[in-house]
């Protein structure tokens, strides 16, 4: 899996800019050059705590024709990386453990956007493993919920699927320096072509507890729409 | 000079949505860049094993410097999730029931936390209600005020007005009441004057856990308020789950529909045993109590 680390705009910035920047009291420009310097440092501060991992996919978002008989299935292209974030850690975790949860549970969200809405040949109706990395229980919950937590509905009258944006926002309790549960809250808008044309948006929150050595899926809270 | 007022208003209003437009931050859930037309909504929880999961909740009267775990339990509720329909049912027990500690005979069931811990308490309400509890969280008075503050308080349905000349001298008012940490604690606490006494205190405690519910559901969805509210469950508890399973825990609790609360106070008779003053609770109702809510969560009638 490719591993970038990039900016990522973020919702924080307002907040963050109005606590580092000063008041310069007006007319002086002593201190609005400082001022600048200073907001060019809390730029470039931003910049750094809001950097963000990428993941792209699995599987790969190199294109590949699953299905080369039917010429109206297209492959769901997506080259639109996901950018995954820590919003904040709950208790002490060190740096290289921080990275490692945005890594591993960036993935299964991606994983889980792959297999439900992003991924596979379209038209179609049938999403039968759509919940890799949910728990046994929490998939049986989820597929209950499959008009929502997959293209099941729209699935027939899609040929096509194109990610716009994919943003994922992680909360981690942390205790004994261990990642002991998570709370990624995400967004994810897709395009759609086919007779049923237009734009899709999933938002909502997953949460994650490690089960047999991995991040797994235990519950949700998910809203969809589409225009 | 109306053409210059209008004038002066129209810029003045401008300005004011400029300011807002940069002033006021984002929402807590940025708007996606669609408008949706048509949004549809699911949640749930699994919390593994059975769809209910039972937690005895246990308000130690432990004096500072004597652990929580090693004194009377005064506040006694059992409390069972539904994770699959979003049920939660609160049965009460008064802490003077006269009832069978495993392993210590026929105490009052405040003392089976002393005698035993929290697993003797945990056997005690089996033995009463039938119902083993999945997890034992204990809590002390200070505590559980500063966990009502750290959730920024509660609100709840007060059906009648009550005081204490110690707890709460201007005491509750009838209806909904906003309560901090000590006011929840005290609105627990009381049984002076209650016409119920213990059973309506039981109640009481009941409605302090609607209202801690309707604050984790109201605010689940902020980031990082269910981790806060682990933490602070975990300095001011002890408690035989992990982090991860609190914080499955209090994801299910979320998660609870509201209007799929039931609670029931085990009822029972005064009376004494020797010198001391005991409820003998009507065990019949308890276990019937106990297999009415044991599969789903759901209390029928009290």
């Amino acid at each position: 899996m490719a591993h970038t680390v990039t900016p990522v705009p973020h919702r924080v910035t307002p907040y963050r800019l109005e606590l580092l920047m000063p008041r310069p009291s007006p007319g002086s420009v002593r201190h609005a050059h400082r001022a600048r310097r200073v907001v060019g440092l809390a730029l470039a501060l931003l910049v750094l705590l809001t950097s963000a991992c990428q993941s792209t996919a699995e599987p790969s978002a190199a294109p590949e024709r699953l299905s080369r008989s039917d010429s109206r299935a297209s492959l769901a292209s997506h080259p639109e990386p996901t950018k995954v974030g820590i919003h904040r850690v709950h208790g002490r975790l060190p740096v290289a453990r921080r990275k490692a949860v945005r890594r591993q549970v960036g993935a299964v969200v991606d994983r889980w956007w792959e297999a439900a809405y992003l991924g596979g040949t379209y038209p179609r109706s049938s999403f039968p493993s759509a919940f890799p990395g949910f728990t046994d229980a929490a998939e049986e919950r989820a597929r209950a919920d499959k008009a929502l937590l997959t293209n099941q509905v729209a699935g027939p009258r899609i040929d096509s699927v194109t990610a716009r944006k994919r943003t994922v926002r992680l909360d981690i309790l942390a205790t004994g320096r261990q990642a002991r549960a998570v709370t990624a809250q995400f967004v994810l808008t897709f395009d759609t072509a086919g007779s049923r044309t237009g734009t899709t948006a999933v938002r909502g929150r997953l949460f994650l507890t490690r089960k047999r050595g991995a991040w797994r899926v235990f519950g949700y809270d998910v809203a969809k729409g589409a225009r | 000079m109306g053409r210059t007022m209008r004038l002066a208003r129209t810029v003045a209003l401008v300005a004011v949505l400029a300011v807002t437009a940069f002033v006021v931050p984002t929402s807590a859930v940025q708007p996606t860049e669609v408008s949706l037309v048509k949004i549809r909504h699911a949640e749930g929880v699994a919390t593994g094993g059975e769809d209910v999961v039972w937690i005895l909740g246990v308000g130690s009267d432990a004096r500072p410097g004597q652990a929580m775990t090693r004194a009377r339990g005064d506040a006694l509720q059992l409390v069972g999730i539904n994770t699959r329909t979003g049920a939660a049912t609160a049965i009460g027990v008064p802490r003077d029931s006269w009832v069978a500690i495993p392993g210590h005979g026929r105490e009052k069931i405040n003392s089976a936390l002393y005698f035993a811990g929290p697993r003797g308490m945990a056997g005690a309400m089996r033995n009463l209600t039938g119902i083993e509890p999945d997890y034992v969280v204990v809590t002390r008075f200070p505590f559980f005020e500063d966990m009502i503050d750290d959730i920024g308080g509660i609100t709840v349905t007060n059906p009648r007005r009550f005081t204490d000349p110690n707890l709460k001298k201007e005491g509750f008012a009838r209806g909904r009441i906003r309560l901090g940490g000590y006011d929840a604690m005290a609105f627990s606490r009381i049984r002076y004057n209650l016409p119920g006494g213990d059973f309506d205190r039981s109640a009481n405690q009941q409605r302090t856990l609607r209202g801690i519910h309707a604050r984790i559901r109201a605010q689940a969805d902020v980031p990082g308020f269910i981790e806060r509210g682990v933490m602070s469950v975990m300095a001011h508890t002890d408690t035989n789950a992990s982090p991860a399973e609190l914080f499955e825990i209090a994801q299910a609790i979320a998660q609870v529909d509201p209007r799929k609360i039931t609670t029931c106070v085990v009822r029972g008779r005064i009376g004494s045993v020797g010198a001391a003053s005991v409820v003998f609770p009507d065990v019949a109702q308890a276990r019937r109590l106990g297999r009415e809510a044991r599969q789903d969560a759901a209390l029928r009638r009290c």
